[in-house]
């Protein structure tokens, strides 16, 4: 008889980990809140990924394929695990979901809730959804996955726009200390997609540090020295409105300028990844540990951070903090061997 | 005072570490000066840095350089051109406050009777005379044209005539016209206790010594009435 093993969440970790336990003929049944499987990339309608700028569908598309194209795959959708317990070192879990509740004994577990986008407006000097023309990267992608790259304010092509690093991240006034790690690289991204398609749009990149970490320095050199975009380091202080129906950033050029007060057409938010509602949730329902930070905490960071302190119950992808989608796709993949491990070892 | 090419007061070394050393020992330094990201939103948000050469950022990443020669570069002008209005401490991710460090050595170069100190000073000593004297900030009789231009058009006439427009006023001791209020001599003696123990007098002693001698006056009458 083949292993059950329960994957909660439909992100590229999740996807990833169904997909490779299906490979060894174990049974899973994915469990996704949303109606769709894909996570936050086919949420947001991402269309080009980092690092190599590669249709999304390539990626999200091709991992949702094989997912529901597997016999041994039962995919809930718009459904959550609504009681949860341990049966020895085996799970009884409830499926909840819109044709009612199922009972389900499982052999391990599979965490991969990912992470939610912080919300700009909850940092008021970015003046977020009080002006149309102040949208944040998750929007930008939207925009550019629906071919629809304009003001909000006037459906016209913006001549320049402004991209702010670190929004919600790496600032203790809204609680976040720590760096959200793709952001940058998003941002950079998005600039140099947007100045191959709107030449004559501008583009600045105002920063702290740019953490395109690894190779993904590349897209930051390539920003600089194909697309002409201008790198200004400094943080904004304050996003206010200007002449012509225009957006203010104001801030200090730490480097060249000093003070500044530049208009733009736009101002696109990089806004950081966050454990969101569900990672609480989650914590608790499961009794599994939550870090300081607000997403779900590894046995041990470096050793294994795909392991939860409950033995039995692993993590995969950005539910333990932010990441890209190659590395939440190869956690998906560790933590798929070890719950089919686990579940081997206790048959 | 001898300068330096960079406008900055030339003083011994020694005194330079004795500074900083005072500062690091306040209090408040710890809940301060935290790290620092070097990110300039405190720039961004402060209103001299319009108008001067002047910078929060810099202030806090001279602070925490822990260099007793830059932050001496700060004592003469630099803390001066700060309005206290702490929007660089609302605003800072790190929760610093460079508002904060420029209280602590602004405070420090009133105690020592700097000259930048004396200067700043110079102004307000009609203030600092009702301050520390009856415990007032500002009194009617300080209302006077060529004091507040700023206060608009009808400043000529708000001067004139004090005495019976405060008496207009029902609260017995707001019917003065050298106070704000009148303040009780115990309430007054109260305050110069403070006074002494906060070590204000001795500050005013050491910035404006002629201010120092008319307020110790006032004092010694009320105290022996
Ligand atoms: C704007 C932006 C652009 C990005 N672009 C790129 C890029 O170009 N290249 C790249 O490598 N990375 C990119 N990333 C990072 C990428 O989005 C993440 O690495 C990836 O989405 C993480 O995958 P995940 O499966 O862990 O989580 P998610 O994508 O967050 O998926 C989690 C899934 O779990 C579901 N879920 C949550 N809670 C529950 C629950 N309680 N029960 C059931 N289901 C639940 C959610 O509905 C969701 O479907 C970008 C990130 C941002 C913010
Ligand atoms: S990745 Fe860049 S923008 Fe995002 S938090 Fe880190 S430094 Fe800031
Ligand atoms: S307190 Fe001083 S340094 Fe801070 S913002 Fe106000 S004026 Fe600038
Ligand atoms: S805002 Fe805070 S962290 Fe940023 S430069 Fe100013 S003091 Fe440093």
């Amino acid at each position: 008889m083949s292993e059950n093993i329960l994957v909660i969440g439909g992100g590229p970790a999740g996807l990833n980990a169904a997909v490779m336990l299906s490979e060894l003929g174990v049974n899973v049944t994915l469990v996704e809140r949303d109606s769709f499987l894909g996570g936050n990339p086919k949420k947001f309608k991402y269309k080009f990924l980092f690092p190599d700028m590669q249709p999304a569908d390539n990626v999200i598309g091709e991992l949702i394929k094989k997912t529901e194209s597997a016999d041994n795959i039962k995919v809930y959708y718009s459904s959550e695990v609504s009681d949860f317990k341990e049966n020895g070192k085996k799970f009884d879990a409830v499926i909840k979901s819109t044709s009612g509740s199922e009972t389900k004994t499982f052999d391990s577990v599979i965490v991969a809730t990912g992470f939610e986008h912080f919300d700009p407006a909850r940092d008021a000097k970015y003046s977020y959804q009080l002006f149309d023309d102040v949208i944040d990267i998750k929007d930008l992608e939207r925009m550019m996955g629906e071919n629809n790259f304009v003001r909000p304010s006037n459906g016209k092509p913006p001549k320049k726009v402004a991209f702010i690093l670190c929004v919600g991240s790496r600032d203790r006034h809204v609680g976040n200390q720590y760096c959200s790690r793709v952001c940058c690289t998003v941002s950079v991204k998005q600039a140099i997609e947007m100045r191959e398609h709107f030449p004559d749009c501008e583009a600045y990149i105002f920063y702290m540090d740019i953490r395109t970490y690894g190779f993904f320095e590349d897209l930051y050199w390539k920003a600089m020295e194909e697309h002409d975009v201008q790198i200004v380091k400094g943080r904004i202080a304050e996003i206010t409105s200007g002449p012509d129906n225009t957006v203010v950033c104001k801030g200090e050029d730490t480097l060249l300028r000093g003070p500044f007060e530049i208009p733009f057409d736009m101002v696109v938010l990089a806004s950081g990844m966050e454990g969101g509602s569900q990672s609480p949730e989650i914590s608790s329902k499961l009794g599994i540990e939550l870090d300081e930070h607000g997403f779900l905490k590894p046995e041990n960071v470096t050793l294994s951070p795909f392991k939860s302190n409950k033995p039995g119950v692993f993590l995969a992808g950005a539910c333990t903090g932010p990441k890209a989608i190659s590395d939440s796709i190869t956690e998906g993949a560790a933590a798929a061997m070890n719950a089919y491990t686990y579940a081997v070892k206790n048959r | 005072m001898e300068y330096d090419e960079n406008g900055v007061s030339i003083v011994p070394a020694e005194l330079k570490k004795e500074i900083f050393e005072e500062a690091r020992k306040d209090f408040r330094y710890e809940e301060y000066v935290r790290g620092c990201l070097n990110c300039g939103v405190c720039t961004g948000g402060c209103p001299p840095h319009r108008f001067f050469d002047f910078s929060p950022r810099i202030v806090l990443q001279k602070m925490k350089s822990k260099d007793p020669e830059l932050i001496w570069t700060m004592m003469d002008e630099y803390v001066w051109a700060c309005f206290q209005c702490f929007t660089c401490a609302m605003i800072c991710p790190f929760l610093n406050s460079p508002g904060g460090v420029i209280a602590i050595l602004r405070e420090i170069a009133v105690r020592r009777g700097f000259e930048s100190a004396k200067k700043v000073l110079k102004p307000y000593s009609r203030v600092l005379l009702k301050l520390t004297a009856y415990g007032n900030q500002l009194s009617p009789d300080m209302i006077q044209p060529d004091f507040f231009p700023d206060w608009g058009p009808h400043i000529g006439y708000a001067s004139t005539d004090l005495a019976v427009k405060r008496k207009a006023i029902p609260m017995p001791t707001l019917q003065v016209t050298n106070l704000a209020w009148d303040v009780a001599p115990e309430t007054m003696k109260e305050l110069y206790d403070i006074f002494d123990e906060a070590g204000v007098f001795k500050i005013i002693e050491s910035v404006d010594p002629s201010l120092y001698e008319i307020i110790q006056d006032i004092v010694d009458d009320v105290r022996s009435s």
